[in-house]
């Protein structure tokens, strides 16, 4: 009776990120029928969107988020990494195992995320040490080095995103500022190493994010292809299903990496605000769920679900409306794919497990 | 509350107080970090989606829209009695499209080798063609069928290139009509700026010169338009809009075909210029100029080299020669004539004047044609012998602003209002030109000149063949016209020529008659023998206007040789004015093409090959020295 009592009580009270969330799962299935001719995609789509709302729930009612042990977390991420090491080797983004393929990295963001929230609520403060901050930080590395041959992109996105993690977290500042300082150096000397150093293609997403239309036919294709999509949509849209951009295939990845810029043709700019506008609610409603979680392992974990998230949308919609270089990375809720779908929903379904087991606290 | 946490060192507690504080302050930056990147993905958005909205929405259209264009068939040009002259015919190009072009060399490569074509000569070509075009570039125009098989067969190995069958411009009699219909040619990127509002394409002709241009409006049609949605592999799918080509209008001519004909061949071998009119209502019946080039090479292209030995030839075959000034010569005595008559200076056809071979006036002499003098000339004989110095006594006495006047009621000194842009007007002379020009004042010595047609006075051909029209129907000046009719395909008229009359010229019947009269003695007993048609009357009168050289080396120049003449049975059916640049003598060389061209009209045999090379009978005489620039004779 007294969960009954609660859910009714935390359904009142968190209605909105509720809705928010349902409406995000609608926006993603619209979409991808959006896309049109793929059929298939749309079906695994709704399957994998169903499959993330079972996980979902089963999580926010039979699941502590204080119940999870370090010692398993570190099991997992030894796990992981071995996984990622073999695929290094092998030179392979995903794991195949028959009709699923499963990127890893996308559950590489869950296990660091809970292993450093972990390790920090230890300690009863949010104050890094010199030698905790660089421990965490090598924590981090280890997994991303063996993502860094096969997926450059991600793995700098998800070094960013745990790293600005850390400094909310209270990494030392005058750690911060040599390894800035040090960073700097390396940056200096290091990058025209680098830079010949980078493949043709790397090189020319840097050409193609400076100068899109002069690079229309080769590095800008992409780019110049999204800016004409989200351009064209207009205010209110070409309409689902209608948009050139999207029907005649020139947007490349339209179901993954540009999935937004197939939403902003469709839907213009009123279907781009309605998207941002609930998903930067539910990620705002995120940082209250950290502010009101009683203990340390509670704000911790929220506050990262909201940067990783964050961390989505600023590179893959920066990506897509030209504001950064264009980078492979998926945007929950509107790109397909089992593994951003089920650990989006993953993710969110501990920031609402800690939403609702902030009132056992009491 | 449990007694443990009363237990609970204090700084613990404040601390706990602490970290809170401490995170909420850290989520406040959170907060702030979240509003900043939801505020700058919104305004970006905003820019692309609003601002840049139809930048893109163009852009998206120009890319997945692919657009034909369907070319409308030119009107048609066709003759008063039903020949086709302007037409179109199907021809298959070879256009390359540049944006589904993927090696430019390659394709070059293997279409030299389709084509049997230089490969380096086809790629001079294709770089030539592509300077110049701004849509796809037409490699090669009118492919043979073989040629079109063999590119279409491997056209899945030739992206970009296109084989497409247009209606092009064709004109069956070729140079006999180039002056009179003008041409059409690709339309040059100025033009195409100008004109893409008004359903231009880039790759449509447009006409150039003569009928072609002045008609262009009505002959062009209306082009027509598919647009098909092309996606990022270039197929094309469905037609999204569709608008059929209109047909251009055809425009029937006042022109008759045959006496068209027998001008051009009458004139080809020459150079000058045949102008025939309607008296009754100054439709244009003929109208030649030579020599002339095969309008349809302005499509087809030229031959190597062959039109700058066009641009380059002195006898200037891009001139329409028709509508450009020369001294009339003779031919001009008609007006001094009826001038004189208003003047009262001709008192009647008693009136005579005695020809010694000369005219003494002021300190110096004009000659006349015939050295040896015509002895008593009265206006019927000097206009039959062409007697310069009747005309001289006339010229003495007359006020050059009466003859200016007069001659501008036979409507020279103005362009005809048929509306070429290349008519020149011409020059009628009087007393406030000269001081304009020359700011000096008229001296009488420059009217005797200008009494027969020479000296500042210039006319073109059709303004002479025009200004005879009034001898021939007794005082009416029209506006000539060429287009009696223009005409949808579907038979409906959509303008049809009304006669549009000038001014008429006042000349009492009695001096009517005596200038017929003479006019008539011109070609009976005169000096325009050549031109006698039997059968029919030929009223005429020969003109060798002299050419001021410029230069001494050129003084070897011949006369222009004139004839201006009409003819009918009863009444005048037909006006012509002919005009051999260079040729000598008027009775010689222009009398008798008007003859033949006479015996065209009235369809009589021909006396082409019977006519003997006749020795001269008028030869202008050497210029005396005097103090006007050149004394002048003229017959």
């Amino acid at each position: 009776m007294e969960i009954l009592l609660r859910t009714k009580v935390f359904i009142k009270e968190n209605s909105l990120a509720l809705l928010s969330l349902f409406t995000l799962t609608g926006i993603n299935i619209l979409n991808q029928l959006g896309m049109g001719e793929t059929g298939a995609y749309f079906w695994k789509n709704i399957l994998w969107n169903f499959t993330g709302l079972v996980i979902f729930f089963l999580i926010l009612y039979k699941f502590d988020y204080r119940r999870i042990s370090l010692e398993l977390v570190w099991v997992i991420y030894g796990a992981l990494l071995l996984l990622m090491i073999i695929l290094a080797l092998f030179k392979k983004r995903w794991l195949v195992l028959g009709p699923l393929s499963i990127q890893p990295s996308e559950f590489l963001k869950i296990v660091l995320l809970y292993l450093i929230s972990l390790i920090v609520s230890k300690k009863k403060e949010f104050k890094l040490s010199n030698g905790e901050g660089i421990f965490l930080l090598l924590t981090i590395s280890i997994p991303l080095i063996f993502l860094f041959p096969v997926d450059l992109d991600y793995s700098g996105i998800i070094f960013l995103m745990f790293f600005v993690f850390l400094l909310f977290l209270g990494f030392p500042k005058r750690l911060f500022i040599f390894m800035g300082i040090i960073g700097l150096i390396f940056l200096i000397v290091l990058f025209p190493l680098a830079w010949n150093k980078l493949k043709p293609h790397q090189k020319g997403r840097i050409y193609g994010y400076l100068d899109p239309e002069k690079y229309s036919k080769t590095w800008g294709y992409q780019i110049n292809q999204s800016l004409i999509a989200i351009g064209s949509g207009g205010i209110v849209g070409q309409g689902l299903q209608k948009g050139w951009s999207t029907r005649l295939n020139y947007l490349p990845a339209k179901n993954t990496d540009l999935a937004f810029s197939v939403w902003a043709e469709a839907f213009g700019l009123l279907g781009a605000t309605l998207f941002l506008v609930v998903y930067g609610y539910l990620l705002y409603w995120g940082l209250n769920v950290s502010r009101k979680a009683k203990d340390l392992l509670g704000k911790s974990l929220s506050l990262g679900i909201v940067l990783i998230l964050l961390f989505q949308l600023i590179f893959n919609l920066g990506g897509a409306s030209g504001l950064l270089p264009m980078t492979s990375i998926p945007q929950p809720f509107l790109s397909y794919g089992g593994s951003i779908t089920i650990s989006t929903y993953l993710l969110l379904s501990l920031l609402f497990n800690i939403a609702f087991r902030k009132d056992f606290f009491k | 509350m449990n007694p443990k946490d009363l237990c609970r060192p204090k700084e613990k507690w404040v601390g706990k107080e602490n970290i809170n504080q401490i995170w909420d302050k850290r989520l406040y930056w959170a907060k702030i970090l979240l509003f900043i990147v939801l505020a700058l993905l919104w305004l970006r958005l905003f820019y692309l989606q609003v601002i840049k909205h139809s930048y893109y929405l163009n852009k998206a259209k120009a890319r997945s829209i692919a657009s034909y264009v369907i070319k409308a068939p030119r009107g048609e040009i066709i003759t008063a009695d039903g020949v086709v002259v302007a037409t179109n015919r199907a021809i298959f190009q070879l256009y390359l499209d540049l944006e589904s072009l993927i090696n430019e060399e390659e394709t070059l490569k293997k279409l030299s080798l389709l084509l049997k074509e230089d490969y380096g000569l086809l790629k001079e070509k294709y770089y030539l063609a592509k300077k110049a075009s701004f849509g796809r570039v037409l490699l090669k125009r009118n492919l043979s069928w073989d040629q079109v098989a063999r590119i279409l067969v491997r056209q899945y190995y030739l992206p970009g290139v296109i084989v497409e069958v247009e209606a092009e411009r064709y004109y069956p009699y070729g140079e006999a009509y180039f002056h009179l219909l003008g041409y059409v040619a690709r339309i040059s990127k100025e033009e195409y700026e100008a004109l893409k509002d008004k359903n231009y394409s880039p790759e449509d002709l447009i006409g150039k010169k003569g009928l072609e241009k002045l008609y262009e409006p009505y002959l062009k049609g209306v082009n027509g338009r598919i647009e098909t949605e092309r996606d990022a592999q270039g197929r094309l799918g469905k037609v999204v809009g569709r608008s059929d080509p209109v047909a251009g209008n055809d425009l029937i001519l006042t022109v008759r075909h045959d006496l068209q004909m027998r001008a051009y061949e009458l004139l080809k071998e020459k150079r000058g210029a045949i102008v025939a009119l309607s008296p009754q209502n100054g439709a244009i019946l003929a109208w030649v100029s030579a020599p002339s080039i095969d309008p349809n090479k302005f499509i087809y292209g030229f031959e190597e080299g062959e039109w700058e030995k066009i641009v380059n030839d002195p006898r200037k075959p891009l001139l329409n020669k028709a509508i450009q000034p020369y001294p009339p010569g003779s031919t001009y005595k008609l007006i001094t004539a009826l001038a004189g008559l208003r003047a009262g200076i001709i008192k009647g056809l008693n009136w005579t004047v005695s020809c010694p071979g000369y005219f003494p006036f002021g300190n110096h002499i004009f000659r006349c044609w015939e050295r040896r003098g015509h002895g008593g000339v009265n206006l019927i004989r000097a206009i039959a012998v062409s007697c310069d110095v009747f005309f001289y006594t006339v010229g003495a006495r007359i006020d050059i602003d009466l003859l200016a006047s007069v001659s501008r009621e036979f409507g020279l000194g103005r362009t005809s209002g048929l509306g070429f842009s290349d008519e020149k007007a011409g020059l009628v002379p009087d007393k406030a030109w000269k001081k304009k020009r020359y700011g000096s004042a008229w001296s009488q010595g420059e009217t005797v000149v200008v009494a027969i047609g020479q000296g500042y006075i210039l006319t073109t051909p059709l303004q002479m063949a025009r200004a005879y029209t009034i001898f021939a129907n007794g005082g009416h000046l029209y506006r000539p016209f060429v287009v009696a009719e223009v005409k949808r395909k579907d038979g409906s008229s959509i303008f049809k020529a009304n006669p549009e009359f000038e001014g008429k010229v006042s000349i009492s019947a009695e001096h009517l008659e005596w200038l017929r009269t003479g006019l008539k003695e011109v070609v009976e007993s005169g000096t325009g023998k050549a031109a006698k048609v039997p059968g029919i009357t030929v009223w005429g009168k020969t003109g060798t206007a002299q050419v001021v050289a410029l230069q001494k080396k050129t003084r070897h120049l011949e006369h222009h040789a004139w004839f201006v003449s009409y003819a009918g049975n009863s009444t005048p059916e037909i006006v012509s004015a002919v005009l051999v640049e260079h040729g000598g003598g008027g009775g010689a060389v222009a009398a008798p093409i008007a003859g033949e061209l006479y015996r065209a009209f009235y369809k009589l045999p021909s006396l082409m090959k019977k006519i003997p090379e006749e020795k001269p009978e008028e030869t202008p005489s050497e210029l005396t020295e005097g103090i006007i620039n050149g004394n002048f004779t003229s017959n």
